[in-house]
């Protein structure tokens, strides 16, 4: 049931993506309209702090999960940002086999590339990015059943509560995702993240199953993830916009 | 730009739907004691099979299953006629008692007790599988066996104290 529900998801996930590219189609044309503008034109740059939504509620409807995400960007050229998450996640996992716990802290840094042409003054976003993610747990193993194919004798399950520490492992993030001012300055965003693990300390005897700010690992090296995010734009300084930038607009 | 956007959400779609939480049958799991019979009456090392073999555990109702093929209610499903018979030991405790008839329901009927001592290791598989265990008997060749007035297996050689996989002999029966 749990995966059908992530297949509609994913599913849902796309279908917005659709939405966003057809809206942005429609802006596109009617600022078309507005080329003839004559007054001189300014873009705020400043520093952009947020948090994520979706780990913040899942703290309080997820017994077993505990995280929080303070995000950040900066915007040094009218495209390009750069970018910042930095979050702490606590998650006990309960598979048939094992339950465990991770618990650490994360980092991630990187860029992100605006591709969305804004109207003068807006930093609304349709950006890819990268980032580097570098994580520092530990995993506490709290039970295991054994694996035993043959059935004659009933399997254990052993209560171990064995705890892994100085765990860590480092990634690399490919980032797509939209930002968009609900209000003044107010800012909610939304990007999904495909990872790569580059190193990943384990340690013996046992996996790291969950990673903070990776997420689940899987077999191979990849994993995944999104965010929701709720920001504050707070502007620092303007720069005004070249006539030869206005008008490739 | 909105196609990279969209191929991400694509294969991110595809990525979540993607289960991995089976726990494969291929992968190596806890072993059983591996145990081969011999004939004790020739001096080279023979194999020779066992008739009507049945070994039940201490404080089980029914025997090992040594043909799995056959329906739950063929008695002959606990019967071995094999030089190879494969002993699951119990992995909650670190001795399994097992009572070894011979031609069991047969003339010749007649019941061995031997007793297995082990340590236990637990080796993580995978997320799906868990941990399996690795067995290290700690008994020695002559103490497996509980003497009795007529035993029909006559001697004990361990092979491998130490259980890793079911692709090996750990036990030689000579009878």
């Amino acid at each position: 049931m749990k995966y059908i529900l992530k297949c509609f998801f994913s599913l849902f996930l796309v279908l917005c993506s659709f939405f966003a590219s057809a809206q942005k189609a429609t802006v596109k044309d009617s600022t078309l309209t507005k080329k003839d503008s004559v007054k001189p034109k300014t873009e705020r740059y400043g520093l952009r702090v947020g948090i994520d939504l979706s780990k913040l509620t899942r703290s309080f409807y997820e017994k077993d999960y505990k995280g929080l995400e303070l995000v950040g960007d900066f915007k040094f050229t009218r495209k390009h940002y750069l970018a910042a998450e930095i979050g702490n996640e606590n998650k006990t996992v309960d598979d048939d086999q094992l339950n465990f716990t991770t618990n650490g802290t994360y980092l991630k840094v990187g860029f992100d590339y605006n591709s969305y042409e804004n109207w003068v003054g807006m930093n609304n976003m349709i950006y890819v990015g990268m980032r580097y993610g570098v994580s520092a747990f530990s995993q506490t193993l709290n039970s295991y059943s054994i694996y035993y194919a043959n059935t004659y004798f009933p399997k254990p399950i052993i209560e171990s509560g064995q705890k892994y520490d100085g765990l860590s492992a480092q990634w690399l993030e490919v980032v797509a995702g939209v930002k968009a001012e609900m209000f003044q300055n107010l800012y909610v965003g939304f990007s999904v993240r495909l990872n790569h693990l580059i190193t990943n300390k384990t340690p013996d005897n046992f996996d790291n199953l969950y990673i903070p700010g990776f997420n689940r690992t899987y077999g191979g090296n990849f994993g995944a993830g999104f965010n929701y995010t709720i920001s504050y734009f707070l502007p620092l300084y303007k720069k005004t916009l070249k006539n030869k930038e206005n008008k490739t607009k | 730009m909105k196609k990279i956007i969209l191929l991400l959400l694509i294969s991110l779609s595809l990525f979540s739907c993607e289960k991995d939480d089976i726990c494969d049958a291929s992968n190596a799991t806890t072993p059983r004691l591996v145990i081969e019979f011999y004939d004790n009456s020739v001096a080279t090392p023979t194999l020779k099979s066992v008739t009507n073999l049945k070994a039940v555990a201490s404080g089980m109702q029914e025997g090992v299953v040594f043909n799995n093929s056959l329906p739950v209610t063929n008695p002959l499903r606990y019967l071995s006629n094999s030089n190879k018979i494969y002993l699951p030991l119990n992995p909650s405790g670190t001795t399994t008692t097992y009572s070894l008839k011979y031609d069991f329901g047969g003339a010749f009927e007649n019941e061995d007790i031997v007793t297995y001592n082990y340590a236990t290791q637990a080796v993580y598989v995978s997320r799906a599988c868990g941990y399996k265990y690795l067995f290290n008997l700690t008994n020695t060749n002559t103490n497996i066996l509980s003497v009795d007035s007529n035993n029909w297996i006559k001697n004990i050689m361990i092979a491998k104290p130490n259980l890793e996989s079911e692709n090996e002999v750990h036990i030689k029966m000579f009878f």
